[in-house]
């Protein structure tokens, strides 16, 4: 949290839970963020985001959210919101950040950044581990020389974009590349309009481990690899297209399950009494 | 807006692995996996205001929200029980 109380952010996370269940997840976490308790579901009818996919008799699941992450500035204004079909998946607390305050998390896993001038592009996971359901952003950044550009995607004919493509695996969850905004740019010769970029430009891919979230044998290490393909031009020439593959390691955090669902020993294991929560919330809701 | 159930998966030896590869004891599109598939509601737009509301803290005392002047990450989750 210290990130974000740096930040002056107020953070609240709100469930259907009722108050004496977020105590105990509080205390037994060290939540220092504010937990809310919305036991009827008002909240989230209210802004329209209940799961009416569960029936009404389908206890103790129906009242959930859609879950999602609302983000807004210091006027209160939405900036952001990010949510996702599986509700396994959240975003991560460096997107959180970034949506704030731009790239304010220093901590990066792979091949940073380095004061280049070179259009060499650079491939790095944000965070210090890749959690199991949380969406981290794999960032490919490049430099592009004074004078010269990149081009977005779709590339005009016989030219290519600039792309990240990471190799596909089961162990992981890999979300849709994220452009940045490309500007129109008319080409002297031809007056041709292509779309291009300048400067620092930063691809993002949204991933995560997927893991078992039953099982104790999530992996400690997992290997990322992939591949960049760019190519610089200005306005008389263009370089050859290039591609230069990407490898490194990143630590995985396994996922915590609840106590009930883990095996005896499992160091993820809750120190609440998750099972008492769940009858208690079962039993309410069906009376 | 008619929402579907995402409903793709496959039973292992470990539990039923959903279509991004979690697995767990529930089977994809029932109980607490009935996760939407394509779009579904997502609430306020970005460029609206945060809504007030009013609820409990972990305490069991009324908590309102109303904008203070500060940035705000406002979570909703599934639950801290399950």
């Amino acid at each position: 949290m210290s990130a974000f109380d740096a930040l002056g952010i107020s953070v609240l996370a709100i469930s259907y839970d009722e108050p004496d269940a977020l105590k105990d997840f509080q205390d037994a976490y060290d939540i220092t963020y504010t937990l809310l308790s919305d036991p009827d579901s008002k909240v989230i009818r209210d802004y329209g985001i209940l799961n009416t996919l569960i029936a009404e008799d389908d206890h103790p699941w129906f009242g959930i959210p859609f879950p999602g992450t609302y983000v807004t500035d210091s006027q209160g204004t939405i900036t952001h919101k990010f949510f996702e079909n599986n509700l396994v998946l959240r975003v991560g607390p460096e997107e959180l950040l970034r949506a704030v305050d731009g790239d304010a998390l220093s901590e990066y896993i792979g091949n940073p950044v380095s004061d280049t001038t070179d259009a060499e592009p650079k491939v790095f996971l944000k965070g210090e581990h890749l959690a199991v359901g949380v969406l981290q952003h794999l960032v490919c950044q490049i430099d592009v020389p004074q004078g010269r550009h990149l081009y977005a995607d779709p590339a005009p004919q016989g030219m290519i974009p600039f792309t990240l493509t990471l190799d596909a695996q089961s162990k992981l969850v890999i979300r849709e590349l994220i452009r940045p905004a490309s500007e129109a740019h008319t080409m002297a010769s031809t007056g041709e309009i292509i779309q291009v970029n300048h400067g620092r430009v930063e691809l993002r891919l949204p991933i995560t481990a997927n893991g078992a979230i039953t099982s104790t044998t999530v992996p400690t290490m997992l290997d990322l690899s992939g591949e960049v393909s760019w190519q610089t031009c200005d306005e008389d020439v263009c370089d050859v297209p290039r591609r230069s593959r990407f490898e490194f390691s990143v630590p995985i955090e396994g996922a915590v399950v609840p106590e009930f669902m883990t095996k005896p020993g499992n160091p993820k294991v809750r120190a609440m009494d998750g099972m008492k929560h769940f009858k208690k919330m079962s039993s309410r809701r069906q009376s | 807006m008619t929402i579907e159930i995402e409903t793709r998966g496959e039973k292992t030896e470990h539990g039923w692995r959903d279509v991004d590869g979690f697995i767990g004891p529930m089977q994809p599109g029932f109980g607490p996996r009935t996760d939407p598939k394509g779009v579904f509601p997502t609430g306020p737009d970005i460029g609206e205001q945060l809504p007030a509301f009013s609820c409990l803290d972990v305490m069991g005392n009324p908590f309102d929200y109303a904008h203070d002047a500060k940035p705000t990450i406002m979570l909703f989750f599934r639950s801290a029980v399950w």
